[in-house]
């Protein structure tokens, strides 16, 4: 039953074509179906980012000056600065962590399987482009501990022949770690960054429109349909809930747990003691440094950049290589990744002590 | 007196319920929000200045002082008293100009004048330029808002 | 017309009471004051680390009474959210059972 306004724009728009299918769209109900609420998790974390970062972005100076500074500016003399800040900070962490849990659940329920192939591979051009955004956006304060995090980071790639100089070039904006990379990794991570998020999430959210939700393999197995709610209304408010839930947790540790502010970042001081990048990236830090200097006549570090950029390639051409899932070369491949899975924790923990 | 139909439906009465809520809680997220987007005024209550700067100031001339982020403009007047003001005209917040020769206070924008003690005579603005408290004590020229030596209750 | 009168009048009444709280947090944040300001970020910028914390009691207690009021609305809000999909879930049963009937 449509109001008068709904119909004045549904006239020119047509959008009630979007309307009718999201109230026809169903959500399979099996052991399983919990994992479906990681989706629209991540994008509330997304949301809660655009709108903090929009406030941040109103009093932080992107230059190696005011940097620091204008930090400092918005936890002391900003009203509720900190607060938007530490949720800034907060949200970022937990998007990143329900990013890692989609993930497992789609790659160890094999989600990836024809038709959704292209569904698995935005996933992982979305998954880098997540971990870029809090790698820029770790070292807009302008401190010690991000500046070396940084310096690290940008020489990673260079440690690829031929190519890696010029990426680490592209990153830095030079090649060194300056003034001109801090405003340039703000473009990325307010501009350039979200830009591909929104075409990559565009796509990723069309296809699995498209195709509907996909069932675990055990589901499918099974000779009876499956149970399915519809996704509005009955789906929508279980999801409400789970985002309060999210939110409320985000928020108590984002008043209680504010992140600090060291003094501004000086280019010519020595590296501080026991950098560490941000949890999410520790297990390849660890990897790193336990590869020795040299094997053979490689240095260590090219091999150990090189077999971590082969995973990634067969990573994202998992659903291509695994594409007999229910056979023994798919419980293979599902031990394997349980292996992956397994070697990040262990690097992870390894690192921490 | 009981009523014959129920005012809304139970769907009507739970829907309106979670509405509400919902409307409270967001409305409680956007109360920082504001506070953060619109921070308060940076006016200072009072501006400290060594007089030693203005101590030899010519009569009918002025000198330019930071009154926060606004142009103040401290006259000295021919019997050697001082006279501050804020130096953003009252019509639409240009800074204003002294004109020795004529004693008055001119804005560029759009022609308005004041006479040396801050009157607005001629052109669009529509109130005096606004003034300042002017003391000296020893070797500190403090500057204070209109208002502020009464709140102080001196 | 009495009766919409009272509607109204009952989601007037429905409005002000979850303004109040929105007003009740506005008393409690302390606006601090020029001066205390200033000292505040002399001081800080004296420290080597900026730790973010309330300023005063009030602000502590204003802290603890928006996440009071947080939670509590939290879980207001989840009771209802849990009576709206028994709702529609009964809704579907019902639908589902009579068009397997047809």
């Amino acid at each position: 039953m449509k109001t008068g306004i709904q119909s004045w724009l549904d006239e020119r728009f047509g959008l009630s074509i979007i309307t009718k299918f999201l109230k026809e769209k169903t959500v399979p109900q099996h052991k399983h179906s919990i994992w479906y609420y990681t989706g629209s998790a991540i994008l509330i974390f997304f949301t809660i980012q655009i709108i903090t970062g929009f406030m941040l972005v109103f009093y932080y100076k992107p230059t190696l000056e005011g940097a620091n500074e204008s930090v400092a500016r918005i936890m002391t003399e900003v009203p509720l600065g900190w607060i938007i800040r530490s949720v800034h900070s907060w949200a970022s962490s937990f998007m990143i962590a329900f990013v890692f849990i989609h993930l497992l659940s789609t790659w160890l329920t094999k989600s990836y399987r024809n038709p959704r192939e292209l569904t698995w591979m935005s996933g992982v051009f979305l998954l880098v482009v997540t971990l870029l955004s809090g790698f820029t956006g770790y070292l807009l304060p302008w401190d010690d501990l991000s500046l070396s995090a940084t310096k690290v980071g940008t020489d990673i790639p260079s440690s690829i022949p031929l190519v890696g100089v010029w990426v680490t070039k592209f990153l830095r904006g030079g090649e060194d770690v300056t003034g001109d990379t801090l405003t340039r990794f703000f473009g990325f991570h307010v501009s350039i960054i979200p830009v591909f998020m929104f075409i990559l999430l565009g796509v990723h959210i069309y296809l699995i429109q498209k195709q509907g939700m996909s069932l675990p393999l055990s589901a499918e197995a099974k000779k009876e349909k499956v149970r399915e709610i519809p996704f509005w209304p009955n789906f929508v408010y279980r999801e409400m809930i789970v985002w309060l839930l999210l939110l409320g947790i985000l928020f108590s540790l984002a008043i209680f747990f504010p992140p600090s502010l060291d003094k501004a970042a000086d280019l010519m001081a020595p590296a501080p003691e026991g950098i560490k990048p941000e949890w999410y990236f520790l297990f390849l830090f660890q990897t790193l440094k336990i590869f020795p200097a040299n094997i053979f006549f490689l240095p260590g570090d090219t091999l150990a950049v090189f077999l971590i950029l082969v995973v990634g390639i067969m990573f994202f051409f998992l659903p291509l290589i695994d594409n007999k899932p229910a056979e023994r070369k798919g419980r293979i491949i599902t031990v394997i990744a349980l292996v992956v899975i397994g070697y990040a924790v262990v690097m992870t923990v390894w690192s921490l002590l | 007196m009981k009523l014959k139909h129920s005012l809304f439906t139970r769907r009507q009465f739970l829907n309106g319920l979670l509405g509400g809520w919902l409307g409270a809680l967001l409305a409680s997220f956007l109360y920082p929000v504001i506070k953060f987007v619109f921070p308060p005024t940076r006016e200072p209550d009072q501006v400290i200045l060594p007089f030693a700067d203005f101590r030899d100031m010519v009569p009918n001339s002025v000198k330019n002082f930071l009154w926060g982020t606004k142009p103040g403009i401290l006259k000295k007047n021919d019997d050697g008293s001082y006279l501050a003001f804020v130096g953003v005209c009252t019509h639409l917040d240009c800074n204003v100009s002294y004109l020795e020769d004529q004693r008055k206070f001119f804005c560029a924008c759009h022609d308005g004048w004041y006479d040396e003690n801050g009157l607005n005579i001629g052109g669009p603005p529509p109130r005096p330029l606004r003034r300042l408290v002017v003391s000296i004590e020893g070797e500190d020229l403090i500057i204070k808002r209109e208002g502020e030596e009464r709140a102080e209750g001196k | 017309m009495r009766l919409r009168g009272k509607k109204f009048l009952g989601l007037f009444l429905l409005v002000i009471f979850f303004l109040s709280f929105f007003i009740l947090e506005f008393n409690f944040a302390q606006q601090v004051t020029q001066e205390e300001q200033e000292e505040i970020i002399q001081a800080k910028e004296d420290q080597e680390k900026i730790i973010p914390s309330p300023q005063n009691i009030k602000e502590s207690t204003g802290i603890y009474v928006f996440v009071a009021w947080m939670w509590i609305a939290i879980f207001v809000l989840i009771y209802i959210l849990r009576l709206k999909i028994r709702e529609v879930d009964r809704l579907l049963k019902l639908r589902f059972l009579s068009a397997k009937k047809k």
